[in-house]
């Protein structure tokens, strides 16, 4: 009774959520890519998985200590961390590079800037990009799907694009039903592309994400790819573009974290489109075969200006006042 | 003139007013050449020696220089002790001048170097600036040789060019931009937690 | 000339080899006016400028002055003094012509003189558009666009970091880590992200 009647200034309108039930929930939507990822590259993406939240969790925690602040790593941001970075690795990865990885995301991501909800760049696409400069080498080898050895590597379709071995998706040997089911080469949470839409499919009905970056991602890079992506315009795949690499993952799991993504609706579609044009120039003309995370991670960087220069006019006022 | 006063004025540059950590001055040099210790030792030798001259010279003629263009002439003269350090280096050590490239031209803009001409020896006389100018200068190849030895250790597993020990793959980022950026947030960072601990 | 020199000049300019997050030039300003938007625009302009212009003067100074006359070696001071002259000019020029832009721009110009990006850009110029002592063909056009572009990409950097700063005072940064330290900390997340141009070729 006693809560009801305390005095607060707007919004006073409340859903029922909070901010530990949203993170278990998209936590739950991703498990099906990961389990997916496992059954397709082998028990050894379960270690990464577990590594990578484990160690969130031990840094989130331990940081908190160390501020004297409430042990609040309950609340699952630090562990949807830990699994959205393990996502992004390729299953031969290492285990301790993993590990520092999401302790670098953990650490000077997010705590650095004060935990929760203060952090600027999205954390786990922090971790990633600093795994690929930190050792590109151990990036780039994916294994086989089904092979669960090793020691077989195999290209993502992706790479062969980028090194100009290939021109289609048919010359990778792929269909488009293999690229939805996840059976190539690629990270461990990316490639079973029907697994991922289930879970964001779900996020878009309870109205935990919008669909204003995922669209606005998704069709801008399409749409780029359709007109420059192949030597003639038409001629590119733009159906493989979407599905190969993170882009699915990406765009619904990634760039519409609530901290560090546009606040307005024009904002999320400024950003979107940033994230598409961003990686369609990587891809393009980049030296790395996938863009995704770094045009995530560059356009995290414009949030604050994009929310300045598109918050809503207070009502009542004239423009430009 | 007491002893202590003159100590002083040599060690504060080291420890308490060290220019790059505590004042956060001359920083580019710092960051771009501490890629190994090598590079940031010559730097630091370079950075060094223009230090001294200049404070040297610009002591001397303090009270000659009008003070309307006391400024220009502060860089006019730091700039023909970066040209004489310049030349020195390209002659004796063609490998070491090739390796910090641009960044030898640029100790001119260095941000430490005009602060003290401008802040110390166009006040004081001349031996406190040469005691001076040896502070900061040590003080400034000592924050070099730190960072340098850290990233150079993370980013490519060696010591001086030595590998100490083969333990794990180097970390390329730290050798690289943000590798740079980070060490030097962080230690920073550190100096505060330190001396704000010490302060009590 | 063909579109992709220039478009490779201006990713690299302003994303690969960005002045502030690769190249570590200009560093103090990037710190100090930082704080807030509106002087960070004020200080970008100022910079683009003071860049493009000086490159160009330092250009026609370095081929058709020291060159002929056997002077390189005095490249670092003749440089150094024609920027800061150039500066001293434009302050006044600038407060003649346009007393709103010069307040604008006016306390900046001046901080502009030490700044080691202008007489980085200038350097850089000279040492990748001058080979062997002949200037490469088209050399003033790039030039002007190396200079512009090294001036966008420090205003660009500029304003991202100023936005992140102007959230970030309302952020619980643990204490040591507040002011310069942090600042470093988002210079270097946003260096990393801009690494993804990296092996840029159009």
């Amino acid at each position: 009774m006693q809560n009801k009647l305390s005095l607060s200034i707007s919004p006073h309108i409340r859903k029922k959520e909070s901010i530990t039930r949203i993170m278990w929930t998209v936590f739950l939507c991703l498990l099906p890519s990961g389990i997916a990822g496992i059954f397709i590259f082998g028990i050894r993406s379960l270690w990464i998985i577990f590594a990578c939240i484990s160690t969130a969790m031990l840094t989130e925690a331990l940081i908190l200590f160390l501020r004297h602040k409430k042990l609040a790593i309950a609340d699952g941001s630090a562990a949807l961390t830990g699994l959205l970075l393990a996502y992004n690795l390729p299953s031969t990865f290492p285990v301790w590079m993993a590990c520092v990885g999401s302790f670098f995301a953990i650490a000077v991501c997010k705590q650095a800037f004060g935990g929760l909800g203060r952090n600027i760049f999205n954390p786990a696409l922090a971790g990633r990009a600093f795994l690929v400069i930190a050792w590109p080498k151990y990036m780039v080898s994916f294994s086989k799907p089904f092979i669960y050895v090793d020691s077989i590597t195999a290209a993502t379709p992706l790479n062969l694009l980028k090194q100009g071995r290939i021109e289609s998706i048919q010359q990778a040997g792929l269909d488009y039903f293999d690229m939805f089911l996840g059976n190539r080469g690629g990270c461990i949470g990316e490639v079973c592309i029907a697994c991922l839409i289930l879970g964001a499919i779900f996020l878009l009905w309870r109205r935990i994400i919008s669909w204003h970056i995922p669209a606005s991602f998704i069709t801008t890079l399409a749409l780029l790819t359709f007109f420059l992506g192949g030597p003639q315009v038409g001629q590119a795949d733009v159906l493989f573009s979407i599905m190969a690499g993170g882009v699915v993952l990406g765009a619904f799991f990634m760039a519409t974290d609530y901290v560090t993504s546009a606040l307005t609706d024009k904002g999320k579609l400024i950003f979107g489109f940033g994230c598409g044009l961003l990686t369609f120039i990587i891809r393009k003309w980049g030296g790395y075969p996938e863009g995704v995370s770094f045009a995530i991670l560059i356009m995290n960087a414009t949030v604050p200006l994009l929310d300045r220069f598109c918050s809503p006019r207070i009502y009542g006022y004239e423009k430009n006042t | 003139m007491d002893m202590k006063k003159t100590l002083k004025e040599f060690t504060k540059g080291i420890l308490r007013e060290n220019p790059v950590f505590v004042i956060a001055l001359g920083l580019c040099p710092t960051l771009a050449v501490s890629v190994s210790l090598e590079n940031a030792l010559g730097m630091g030798l370079a950075a060094s020696f223009v230090l001294l001259f200049s404070n040297l010279l610009i002591s001397a003629i303090r009270n000659i220089v009008p003070a309307r263009i006391r400024i220009p002439c502060f860089i006019v003269v730091i700039a023909s002790f970066v040209t004489i350090v310049e030349l020195l280096m390209a002659a004796f050590s063609p490998q070491l001048a090739r390796q910090l490239g641009i960044f030898v031209p640029l100790i001119v803009v260095n941000c430490i170097i005009l602060g003290r001409a401008e802040s110390f020896a166009s006040r004081n006389t001349v031996f406190l600036s040469v005691l001076d100018g040896l502070g900061m200068g040590l003080g400034f190849t000592l924050a070099l040789s730190l960072i340098a030895v850290i990233r150079e250790f993370l980013g490519s597993g060696k010591i001086l060019g030595h590998v100490l020990f083969e333990s794990f793959p180097p970390a390329t980022i730290m050798i690289l931009a943000p590798g740079a950026l980070l060490t030097m947030g962080l230690l920073i960072g550190l100096i505060n937690l330190i001396t704000s601990r010490n302060k009590g | 000339m063909d579109v992709g020199i220039i478009l490779s000049i201006i990713i690299s300019m302003v994303f690969v080899n960005n002045f502030v997050l690769s190249k570590f030039l200009g560093l103090c300003p990037f710190l100090g006016v930082s704080r807030n938007i509106k002087p960070a625009i004020s200080m970008g302009m100022a910079v683009i400028f003071v860049m493009t212009l000086s490159g160009l003067l330092t250009w026609l100074v370095y081929r058709f002055v020291l060159l002929p006359l056997g002077l390189v070696y005095l490249r670092t001071i003749v440089f150094i003094l024609v920027i800061a002259s150039f500066v001293q000019f434009a302050e006044m020029v600038i407060l003649k012509k346009s007393p709103a832009l010069y307040r604008a721009l006016g306390i900046y110009l001046p901080l502009i003189t030490t700044n080691c990006a202008v007489l980085g850009v200038t350097v850089l110029n000279i040492d990748t558009f001058f080979v062997n002592g002949k200037s490469l063909p088209g050399g003033l056009v790039l030039t002007l666009l190396q200079s512009f572009f090294a001036g966008i990409g420090f205003t660009l950097a500029l304003l991202l970091m100023a936005g992140i700063r102007e959230r970030l005072d309302l952020a619980d940064v643990p204490k040591s880590l507040r002011g310069v330290p942090i600042a470093f900390i988002v210079a270097s997340l946003m260096s990393l992200a801009f690494m993804g141009f990296n092996g840029f070729r159009f």
